[in-house]
């Protein structure tokens, strides 16, 4: 049996009803051909890089007609599931899961230049400083033809790495010069111009890699993603994890059924970033040489130079930054979107140490809940941070530490598995590796680059890495309600599809940023 | 009043007969032998007054003296003259002293009881002293500032056979008996999670009523006229005065408050340990906001298991502070309130908040559970009345101490110094012997150690 299971046949497809995944699959696979696998396989390596779960079940419909073809002796079960495939639209509202997988080749647009694999990509970078500079040296094995960053201080490391390139402080005249010699641009701003300028070179038609999360709020995302889709332009999101085997594997063991139907995660980061739970400065030192503070601001409202604000600090400030959760939750997140394919959730509510208008607060617990899916149970994710966590699982010997800095724990009705650590160890011992039914990842940086030469999509593709991040923000609506919530606690009933917060209508001002004069997506 | 205690009693001979514990002598103290018979404290009929003198007089216990004014006042002590100012005037014929141990000598003769509302540092050693001269005494809560304090001060309670109260005057209410009534009537099956929380420190979302999270103070202003601060350190550490600890404020530091857990605990966690009849913690682990040596965090959660009592299977209780809050449940209908602060009990046949049982179609259908708790005269007067030779008060210390103690344990998970140990482990209890089991570096912190000339 345990050779059998190192075929590379995707557990999600096969398994039928929610408790018996092993043994189901088992028992379906041992009677399926060898050539079979290897056409699910390719479907499979598609699907993954796509991640999402319209096409899953285009894709399962598929697949349960050739099991229906080949066999008849699954026929009652198979109906089951196809009913369930067929209900995407009711609880997906359908629309975005549709247009994903109605994609036409980006080759028949003509969109973005042809670059052949041989040849070498022309990259921009936008945000240069900070994350941006660890972007571009992931990237250096390209040109590298221009620069564009505000804070000429901050960036002069970069620059001077690359002597070659051209150097701008306003990303729109750079696009708008360089036009001709840019094929992609690597965006590490802050978060709050991260949807202006990724929306920029979409339309013109470049390759984007941008920084986690994905823009600065749930509209900007929304329509960045819906523009790289029409533009065909390849595109990854920042979270680089996706990539890792240790996502891979989290997948694996969940669609391998080692822990039955998974009802809960629990998902943290410890990361402290301040300033968070103050106030905004009233002194107004004077802005420093070489820094354009009116770009850095770009289109958020208007506000005196602080040096609170940057570099980096900017994170904690509601109007510039998304909080511990924007900037991590992208990570996180990942593998559980993955493996679980949660779509939207219909509800969070959330709870914190205290929050004010400006920044994000100290310490929070934002709590998803996300419906059934095909046979997917009904899931809560809760999200911890600022150093609260989960309480440690019985199932973690005494003297194992209880997880890192970051990390999740997912809770199914047969077992439990830290990180990608199946619980306790001796199940793990036991269990050994999951079948491998994931491609894994040549990089992630690499797999944006040869998305921007005709290949696959990357796996933090926008189309992917775009829900994700909505659901990320939507987290943040949840505290930023916290007046309102506080003494009731209320949920915020969530209708994904159309973006807004069906119960508490105060709400929705959060989803869709008011830009300054001068500024438009 | 004459059955008060019999739910209580049923199960403290059940845990006796088991040895369960070591409860035994805290029950044979006050149900076999009568107080009269021991002397002791003065015998004071129900006709006549108790002289009370007051510790800490300046907050609470102004409140607290003003809820005992049908008493005689007879001496109050505060180490801040001008704090106290109010009370003072109040009572213009008790004596006025600082130091209460002057005032336990001096006035030893006047006084039958006291009433301690210090700051939590100074609780044990103020009570202790009272006890030892066979003074009445009602303690604010938490009843002390360690757990090993609170374990000394609920023996030598009952070794003088004096009458005692913590100030979780909640105990006393209706909503408390409630809560245990619907919980032992199986209004939702046996309970296995409880959830308890307050919004302290917070005041609102973005105010506190003390910080926490913050460092100390390097200033060091003058002492105000009116404030003795050697003696409001008390057994504390040495450290210069700051108004960033007094008054009130001390709540948040390591050294004289117990944080929220301790502030609240004692009020929220009495009617879940009286309704699940709980009696020690076999584990605790916390996590929360960054925390120094200083200061409690900012915000924590903390959990406590214990073990299955009687009919009643193990339960896993949940702590959180500064805004943290459980999981709305989903049988609480769209407009409910959860609260601030709050109790939910989870059970496996449903769940109740406070003493409410949800959805409220379930309320309904199940009625008022029977009423087999004796309601209160109220907190003080249970205390008179136990001062004058009635009944135990309902939150003596036998079943204060209990209570104090797992409320500190919690804040031990807390220490900063085990953070990094405790990512591995949780701590685990033995309450017998008063140890932490699994990590022996951690029992440093069930006992405050004393500046000279302090002993309990």
């Amino acid at each position: 049996m345990r050779q059998r299971r190192t075929t590379t046949l995707p557990s999600f497809i096969v398994r039928d009803g929610p408790c018996n995944f092993r043994s189901q699959r088992t028992d379906i696979r041992g009677q399926i051909s060898e050539d079979r696998c290897q056409k699910t396989e390719v479907f499979w390596l598609y699907i993954s890089s796509k991640q999402d779960i319209g096409e899953i079940s285009y894709m399962r419909n598929l697949e349960i007609t050739a099991e229906r073809q080949d066999k008849g002796s699954i026929e009652s079960n198979t109906q089951q599931n196809r009913g369930a495939g067929l209900s995407r639209r009711d609880f997906m509202g359908g629309a975005a899961a549709a247009a994903a997988f109605t994609i036409v080749p980006r080759s028949v647009l003509g969109g973005p230049r042809h670059i052949p694999p041989s040849e070498k990509l022309n990259i921009a970078g936008i945000g240069i400083g900070g994350r941006g500079a660890g972007d571009l040296d992931a990237l250096s094995s390209e040109n590298i033809v221009a620069l564009c960053d505000v804070d000429q201080k901050y960036a002069a490391a970069t620059f001077k790495r690359y002597p070659n390139a051209k150097k701008y402080r306003d990303f729109r005249r750079m696009l708008d010069k360089e036009d001709k010699n840019i094929d992609a641009v690597v965006i590490a701003t802050p978060d709050h111009t991260h949807a202006v300028i990724a929306m920029k070179a979409i339309k013109m038609g470049k390759h984007v890699y941008c920084e986690k999360p994905l823009a600065h709020s749930i509209y900007e995302v929304r329509k960045v993603t819906e523009a790289a889709r029409e533009a065909g332009v390849a595109t990854q999101l920042g979270n680089q994890g996706q990539a890792s085997e240790t996502t891979r594997l989290a997948c694996e063991f969940i669609r391998d059924g080692a822990l039955g139907p998974v009802r809960e995660v629990h998902s943290w980061c410890n990361r402290p970033i301040s300033p968070r739970g103050i106030d905004r400065p009233k002194e107004t030192p004077p802005v420093p040489e070489g820094l354009d503070w009116d770009l850095w601001l770009g289109p958020a409202p208007e506000r005196p130079y602080h040096p609170c604000y940057l570099p980096f600090t900017w994170r904690g400030w509601w109007d510039f930054g998304t909080g511990v959760l924007g900037d991590i939750g992208c990570h996180q997140f990942a593998p559980i979107f993955r493996a679980l394919k949660p779509g939207y959730p219909t509800c969070v509510n959330a709870c914190s140490s205290g929050v004010n208008s400006e920044t994000a607060p100290l310490a929070s617990i934002v709590r998803y809940e996300f419906p059934q899916r095909y046979d997917f149970p009904a899931l809560k994710l809760t999200w911890y941070d600022g150093g609260l966590m989960p309480a440690r699982p019985k199932e973690l010997k005494e003297g194992l530490r209880f997880g890192n800095a970051d990390d999740n724990l997912f809770l199914g009705d047969k077992g439990k598995m830290l990180g990608h650590r199946l619980l306790p160890e001796s199940r793990s011992k036991e269990y050994g590796k999951p079948p491998r039914i994931l491609a894994r990842s040549p990089g992630h940086h690499k797999e944006w680059l040869d998305a921007c030469k005709g290949g696959p999509p990357a796996g933090s593709n926008f189309d992917v890495s775009g829900p994700l991040t909505e659901v990320v923000l939507l987290g943040n609506i949840a505290l930023r309600m916290g007046q309102m919530l506080y003494e009731k606690g209320i949920k915020l009933y969530y209708n994904g599809p159309k973006m807004k917060v069906t119960n508490i209508p105060e709400a929705n001002k959060y989803i869709l940023d008011e830009y300054r004069d001068g500024w438009t997506l | 009043m004459k059955n008060r205690k019999k739910p209580n009693e049923k199960q403290d001979r059940k845990i006796s007969r088991r040895d369960f514990m070591g409860a035994a002598a805290a029950v044979a103290a006050f149900t076999i032998v009568p107080r009269h018979v021991l002397g002791g404290a003065r015998r004071i009929p129900p006709s006549e007054k108790v002289n009370i003198a007051g510790i800490g007089v300046g907050g609470q216990g102004g409140s607290d003296l003003r809820a005992l004014s049908s008493q005689n006042i007879v001496a109050l002590c505060d180490v801040d003259w001008r704090q106290a100012r109010g009370t003072f005037r109040r009572y213009p014929n008790a004596k006025k002293y600082k130091d209460f141990r002057i005032m336990l000598d001096e006035e030893d003769k006047n006084i039958d009881a006291v009433i301690v509302a210090t700051p939590d540092h100074i609780h044990a050693v103020a009570s202790m002293a009272a006890i030892k001269r066979s003074k009445h005494v009602y303690c604010e809560k938490p009843l002390t500032h360690s757990v090993h304090e609170a374990r000394v001060l609920a023996k030598a309670a009952r070794q003088y056979k004096v009458a005692t109260q913590m100030g979780n005057q909640g105990q006393a209410s209706e909503g408390t008996r409630l809560m245990c009534e619907y919980i032992w009537a199986g209004a939702i099956g046996p309970v296995r999670e409880v959830h308890v929380w307050t919004d302290r420190p917070l005041r609102g979302l973005d105010d506190v009523y003390w910080p926490q999270g913050v460092g100390r103070p390097t200033d060091t202003p003058p002492v105000p006229e009116t404030l003795d601060w050697d003696l409001w350190l008390g057994p504390a550490p040495q450290r210069p005065y700051h108004p960033a600890y007094a008054p009130f404020k001390w709540r948040g530091w390591w050294d004289f408050g117990t944080g929220a857990l301790g502030d609240i605990g004692c009020h929220s966690i009495d009617p879940i340990w009286r309704a699940l009849k709980l009696k020690y913690p076999l584990s605790v682990e916390a996590s929360c906001t960054l925390v120094n040596k200083e200061t409690f965090p900012v915000a924590s959660m903390v959990t406590y298991q214990f073990g299955a009592r009687e009919d009643m299977p193990p339960v896993k209780l949940t702590w959180y502070d500064g805004g943290l809050r459980p999981p709305r449940p989903d049988e609480l209908e769209d407009g409910q309130r959860l609260g601030t602060g709050g109790t939910l009990f989870v059970g496996d046949k449903g769940k109740m908040l406070g003493y409410t049982l949800m959805p409220t179609s379930k309320r309904k259908s199940f009625g008022t559970p029977p009423k087999v708790i004796p309601r209160s005269p109220g907190h003080h007067q249970e205390w008179i009345d136990a001062c004058k030779g009635g009944k135990p008060a309902g939150s003596n210390f036998n079943h204060a101490g209990p209570l104090a103690e797992a409320v500190l344990l919690g804040n031990v998970a807390l220490r900063p110094e085990l953070k990094e140990k405790l990512t591995r482990t949780r701590l685990l209890w033995d309450s017998k012997n008063l140890k932490i089991t699994n990590l022996p570096e951690a029992n440093e912190f069930i006992r405050c150690s004393y500046r000279e000339g302090w002993t309990l």
